[in-house]
């Protein structure tokens, strides 16, 4: 009786497995299986995903709140003081005026680089079990959204549209290891590669063997023919970090993204490419600092 | 194993499924992420009978391949979870002894849960996939298995209580 079941088992297992091989094999020889059931989940979650997006907001900081919790108590105080200070104003949701701002600046990054953009939300993450950094955004194909689509935020850039379903995309997140993308250290002619990590750095390969690579040096998108999947001049990071060896080829440098991609809430997809390079007119330029005289009075005790 | 039981538990896990996608994967858990469907699979594969272990583990691997996130061949966590499935089912005997005691039982959940990632990576890696630098997929595998351990916990008999719901009278006996 056992070994009648051990034997039902063992057919069961080997039917399964050549199943799976069998789908394995249609998806790696060009059978979109994959595309076409993923983008149905996707059209068919994507409404939902928008759902929770405005629901459960709070929960996706939950991180941070936890590891300032214990500086909460002292605020308390402080804040409960603002409360009844902010009752007699006019309140504006905070999180909305940090969206507006964020949307002002990636539209204004935009317009200084002469792109096409569409403006979208961020409605949800990769999951960690697919190893992939992505991001879903609430645009589609309806909006003009197709793949190889460059999608930048208010900073620079953030990543590479994927895939496409009528209502919501999937972007492939710089900081993915299979992201790769040509850059131009700004204010020189010297290209390279910069590619993802899985985490905030980034690791620039310069082609040039005799260019030359300094901590602050400013990294621009060098784009692509027909502005797909990079268009031209979009700041893609900063060096922070400069890797000396002699016996290496290539010169390396590790790399500090210019978008925050853990707070990134506004994207926009670039739709249509600048008719000219920005060339380094987009590279975040520092805050003018205040300077104040004080010239002292002559005290009137006479 | 009837038939209506193999398809309500494929909703049941479809429905965790969609509860991962729309949710779980939005909250940024420090480290890395969590995989709610993984737990919940491995938690229902450890409680079923030999033929169920590889059924469910295909079906779920399936489901899993939906993900919208995933840039693998359509197939390959379904092979994976099916021979996950089919270790499951080899060592019936020994996982009913872990099932007796919670502690011991969330601990081989998360175990579980990482040795399945880590075959992923494997096959992966055959299939030619770049995942990434091994320090960063290390931190991944520990840190999934890490929240599995510390979470599982509170959702455990919420599914312990939904297998049995699914299972037929006959079965329940």
């Amino acid at each position: 009786m056992a070994r009648g079941g051990g034997n039902r088992s063992r057919l069961l297992l080997v039917l399964l497995l050549v199943s799976s091989l069998f789908l394995i094999t249609l998806d790696l020889r060009g059978v979109n299986l994959a595309g076409t059931f993923r983008s149905g989940v996707s059209t068919a979650v994507s409404p939902v995903e928008n759902l929770f997006s405005r629901l459960f907001s709070p929960i996706g900081n939950f991180a941070s709140d936890i590891r300032n919790f214990g500086q909460s108590k002292s605020k308390i105080k402080e804040l409960e003081k603002q409360v009844d200070l902010l009752k007699s104003k006019e309140v504006l949701d905070e999180d909305v005026i940090g969206q507006l701002t964020q949307l002002k600046n990636v539209l204004d990054l935009a317009g200084r680089g002469g792109y096409k953009v569409v403006a979208a939300k961020v409605i949800n993450r990769g999951s960690s079990t697919s190893f992939n950094q992505t991001l879903t955004i609430d645009v589609g194909s309806s909006d003009g959204i197709s793949r190889n689509m460059t999608v930048i935020s208010d900073g620079g850039l953030v990543g590479v549209v994927k895939s496409v379903s009528s209502s919501s995309a999937i972007v492939l997140l710089m900081s993915d290891p299979t992201f790769k993308i040509g850059v131009r250290i700004a204010g020189t002619q010297s290209i390279g590669v910069v590619s993802g990590q899985g985490g905030n750095k980034y690791l620039l390969q310069l082609l040039d063997a005799t260019g030359e690579i300094k901590v602050g040096d400013t990294l621009v998108a060098r784009g692509s023919e027909g502005g797909r999947p990079f268009v031209p001049g979009v700041p893609v990071g900063t060096v922070t970090t400069v890797q000396s060896n002699a016996s290496s080829i290539t010169q390396n440098a590790d790399v500090e993204g210019i978008s925050n991609l853990d707070r990134v809430g506004l994207v926009a997809v670039v739709v249509a490419g600048p008719k000219q390079d920005p060339r380094d007119s987009l590279i975040p330029k520092p805050a003018p600092t205040v300077t104040v005289f004080v010239t002292p009075t002559p005290s009137a005790t006479n | 194993m009837s038939g209506l039981r193999v398809l309500n538990t494929s909703l049941f896990l479809l429905v965790i499924f969609l509860i991962q996608e729309t949710v779980i994967s939005r909250i940024k858990f420090p480290i890395d992420g969590f995989s709610l469907y993984l737990a919940a699979l491995m938690v229902l594969l450890s409680l079923e009978d030999r033929s169920g272990s590889i059924v469910f583990g295909f079906i779920g691997g399936l489901i899993m391949d939906l993900s919208i996130a995933a840039d693998t061949p359509f197939g390959q966590w379904a092979l994976i979870l099916t021979l996950i499935g089919y270790l499951f089912s080899l060592n019936k005997e020994s996982i009913g002894d872990f099932t007796q005691s919670p502690f011991v039982f969330v601990t081989f959940i998360s175990l579980a849960s990482a040795f399945a990632l880590v075959v992923y990576l494997v096959i992966g890696a055959l299939l030619g996939q770049n995942n990434g630098t091994l320090s960063h997929l290390i931190s991944i595998v520990f840190a999934n298995s890490l929240w599995t351990f510390l979470i599982t916990p509170l959702f455990l008999p919420l599914i312990i209580k939904a297998r049995t719901a699914l299972l037929s009278n006959r079965e329940r006996v």
